[in-house]
């Protein structure tokens, strides 16, 4: 069982420039921008379940990841 | 010279997934490359072994996304968790032995400029703390006095975390590691100070917490180190596990090393020769802005 990262999409704020996920996620092309409805989406294959995305997006109070188990 | 990038269209069909995106939606050959290509385009990075959480990685992601040229760069390795994600990158690179790399990265250097002489051609050395300031100090200064032009990063975690948390000459004073009880009896080894007095052109000590930052001083130190001379850079990327921190700490960690007063606080050296060349390329920026609105 592993712990990955999921984007609950109606919390996220993508649309509104914000990259923090993407940007800090030290896993290489693991979040990627859905560029039809403007949102962060999770590669889970290539989640490490670190959990940096949901501090980085947490301290931003977007609160719009949640790490969940697969 | 557009889409030298190219796939050989016999192998289109037996190749793997990744290999096809990386040249259809890679950022090779664009001009204004930088971490904002992340989440749209394919990396020059792919799955790497490091830990999670690792801020090695992070930087690793940040320094691939930032280089101005990455089909005609080349980058020397060394021994250490570097060594882990240079397969995984898709840039021509040479894993050299502990402490030898800025050796090989001149000779490459010198060896490329005779071989394409019409072509630019960067050389990026990038290392561990151990491998540069340890190890291969010898050779990382003397390239730095002859002024071989290639740009040097070292990834600064502050011991040798590769093989369990020896003391490097890199640790702070009086920290104590796993497989260094007794606590470090000397002060960390000054090497930015030591890279501005030994020749080198550009020099920056900083962490990989800011992603536009450290795209800055890669590209400058690369173009500086392609027309000017040597430069140096180091990065502070902590080693979560040898430190005692969770997976996501990594990042706070990072910043808290560079608060004002702290030993990471961004700082930057710039010789009067690349200060110019810098000032000349802001202007030629400026100049083709202005055409570009009118």
């Amino acid at each position: 069982m592993y712990n990955v990262a999921e984007v609950n999409a109606e919390a996220c704020v993508a649309q509104k420039g914000c990259r923090l996920c993407i940007m800090y996620c030290p896993e290489a092309n693991c979040i990627q921008l859905d560029t039809q409805k403007m949102k962060a989406v999770i590669v889970e294959s290539r989640c490490k379940g670190c959990e940096l995305c949901v501090v980085v997006c947490d301290a931003a109070k977007h609160n719009a990841i949640t790490m969940v188990a697969r | 010279m557009a889409n030298r990038i190219q796939i050989n269209k016999e192998f289109v069909d037996i190749m793997p997934q990744d290999y096809l995106d990386l040249v259809e939606t890679g950022t090779f050959e664009s001009p204004n490359r930088g971490w904002k290509d992340f989440g749209t385009a394919t990396e020059l990075i792919a799955e790497h072994s490091l830990c999670a959480g690792c801020p090695e990685s992070i930087a690793f992601r940040h320094i691939m996304a930032s280089i101005p040229n990455p089909e005609d760069t080349v980058m020397v390795g060394s021994t250490g968790c570097t060594s882990l994600v240079f397969p995984m990158i898709a840039v021509h690179n040479i894993h050299s032995l502990f402490g030898n790399q800025n050796a090989i990265a001149t000779g490459l250097k010198r060896a490329l400029a005779v071989r394409f002489p019409d072509r630019v051609k960067d050389v990026i050395v990038l290392a561990g703390d151990g491998a540069t300031v340890d190890i291969g100090l010898d050779m990382t200064l003397q390239s730095w006095f002859r002024k071989e032009r290639f740009t040097t990063i070292c990834f600064d975690n502050e011991l040798y975390a590769n093989t369990g948390g020896q003391e490097s000459g890199l640790m702070q004073k009086g920290f104590l590691a796993k497989m260094a009880p007794v606590g470090k009896r000397f002060d960390k080894v000054r090497l930015p100070e030591i890279a501005r007095e030994s020749g080198c052109d550009y020099v920056a000590i900083m962490t990989a917490s800011k992603p536009s930052l450290v795209e800055k001083v890669i590209k400058q130190a690369v173009l500086i180190a392609r027309e000017v001379g040597p430069t140096y850079i180091q990065i502070y990327t902590p080693c979560i596990l040898e430190i005692g921190k969770q997976s996501m700490e990594g990042l706070q960690e990072m910043r808290t090393s560079e608060a004002p007063g702290e030993r990471f606080k961004f700082r930057e050296f710039i010789s009067p020769e690349a200060q110019s060349f810098l000032d000349g390329l802001a202007e030629k920026k400026k100049a083709e802005k202005i055409a570009a609105t009118t």
